[in-house]
C-alpha cells in the first residue's frame, strides 16, 4: 500500500500536468458529486467542475509546486493541501496559491470527491 | 503606496491609478508603452499586482501616477479589495473587438465604486487599430449613464495614449485647462492605426453623445 505522500505525489503530478496541457481532461479525476471552491465560488457535480475548470478565460497555464501535504481521511481517503505558484498567458510574475483536494478511494485508485482553490494575495 | 496627499521624495504629487477590466482587453500592454514607468516598476508578490510609476510634466509641475496592474487574477474571479483600496483615480478597461468585455464593464465599475467611491474614472475601449470591430462607437453609452470619460485607444499604436491621463490629472489637480508640456516618452507603434477610419469613429462619437441613452441597461444585445 503506498502511503499518503506517495499517493499525493503522483495525483498532485498527473493532476496540474493535466490541468495546464488540457482541463478537460480532468473530468475523469472528479467524482459525479464532486464540489470545487474556487475563488470563493461553489460548483457542484463533475459537469458543473469542469464547466468552470474550462472556461476559465486564459490559454495557458503553468503551475509550480512548492509542497505537498497529504493525510489519511476516515473513509480510506486522502486530504491533499498543496501550494505553490501559477503564471497566466503572457505574465512575467506568479501568483501564489493554495489548494485542497479530499480524494475518495474508488476502485484501487482515487477520486476527487472535494476541490478547494485559492490566490493568495492580499 | 501613494496614499492620499502622498508625494514623491522629490516632493512630486503622487496618484494611486487602479486600472481593471477584463483579462486579455490589453491593460499590461497598455501601462508598458510608458517607457520610464517600465524601466521603474516594481512587483509586490504579497498583493499580486506590478505597480508601474507613470510621470507626466503639466505647466503646473510634475505629476506621478502609480499605475497598479494586475499579474491575471481577473482570470479567476473579482478582484480582492486590496486592489482598490486607497484608488485615487481608476482606468476601466474594455476591448472594441469584443462584446463580452464591453458587457462586462458594469460590473468592474460596480466593484470598483464599491471601495472607491467618487474617484474621477476613464473608460477605455482599447484596440481601436483592429479591422473588426465589434463595439461600436454609438453602442459605448455605459460612461454616459455613470458620468466618466471616455476615450478609444489603441495601446499597440500610442493612439490616444495621454488623453485618459490627461483627464485624470485635471480632475485631481481640479483645474480643467490643465496641460501636458513634455512629450512622454513611448514605446514605438506596433500597428499603424487609419487616421481616416478613427475620424469616422471619433464624429459617430460626438454624434452618438447628443442622441437620447437608450433606457436599458444591456447595452449591446448578444
Amino acid at each position: 500500500m503506498a502511503s499518503p505522500e506517495e499517493v499525493a505525489k503522483a495525483f498532485q503530478e498527473h493532476y496540474y500536468k493535466t490541468f495546464d496541457q488540457n482541463r478537460a481532461a480532468l473530468q475523469p479525476l472528479y467524482q459525479d458529486n464532486a464540489i470545487l471552491s474556487f475563488e470563493g465560488q461553489k460548483f457542484q457535480g463533475q459537469a458543473a467542475v469542469i464547466g468552470k475548470l474550462t472556461s476559465l478565460p486564459f490559454q495557458q497555464v503553468r503551475h509550480h509546486i512548492s509542497s505537498v501535504d497529504a493525510q489519511p481521511s476516515l473513509s480510506n481517503g486522502l486530504i491533499v493541501f498543496v501550494t505553490g505558484q501559477l503564471l497566466v498567458d503572457g505574465e512575467a510574475n506568479p501568483l501564489k496559491f493554495s489548494q485542497v483536494f479530499h480524494l475518495a478511494a474508488s476502485g484501487g485508485s482515487f477520486i476527487i470527491t472535494n476541490d478547494i482553490f485559492r490566490l493568495n494575495y492580499a | 503606496m501613494a496614499l492620499p496627499g502622498q508625494t514623491t521624495p522629490e516632493g512630486v504629487p503622487a496618484f494611486k491609478l487602479v486600472l481593471v477590466g477584463d483579462g486579455g482587453t490589453g491593460k499590461t500592454t497598455f501601462v508598458k508603452r510608458h517607457l520610464t514607468g517600465e524601466f521603474e516598476k516594481k512587483y509586490e508578490p504579497t498583493i499580486g499586482v506590478e505597480v508601474h510609476p507613470l510621470d507626466f510634466t503639466t505647466n503646473r509641475g510634475k505629476l506621478r501616477f502609480f499605475c497598479w496592474d494586475t499579474a491575471g487574477q481577473e482570470k479567476f474571479g473579482g478582484l480582492r479589495d486590496g486592489y482598490y483600496i486607497h484608488g485615487q483615480c481608476a482606468i476601466i478597461m474594455f476591448d472594441v473587438t469584443s462584446r463580452l468585455t464591453y458587457k462586462n464593464v458594469p460590473t468592474w465599475h460596480r466593484d470598483l465604486c464599491r471601495v472607491c467611491e467618487g474617484i474621477p474614472i476613464v473608460l477605455c475601449g482599447n484596440k481601436v487599430d483592429v479591422k473588426n470591430r465589434q463595439v461600436k462607437p454609438k453602442q459605448v453609452t455605459f460612461h454616459r449613464k455613470k458620468n466618466l470619460q471616455y476615450h478609444e485607444i489603441s495601446a499597440k499604436s500610442n493612439y490616444n495614449y495621454e488623453k485618459p491621463f490627461l483627464y485624470l490629472a485635471r480632475k485631481l489637480v481640479g483645474d480643467p485647462n490643465l496641460h501636458f508640456v513634455e512629450q512622454v516618452a513611448l514605446k514605438p507603434p506596433e500597428v499603424v492605426i487609419d487616421t481616416v477610419q478613427q475620424a469616422q469613429y471619433e464624429q459617430q462619437l460626438q454624434d452618438a453623445a447628443n442622441a437620447p441613452l437608450p433606457d436599458e441597461d444591456d447595452d449591446i444585445a448578444e
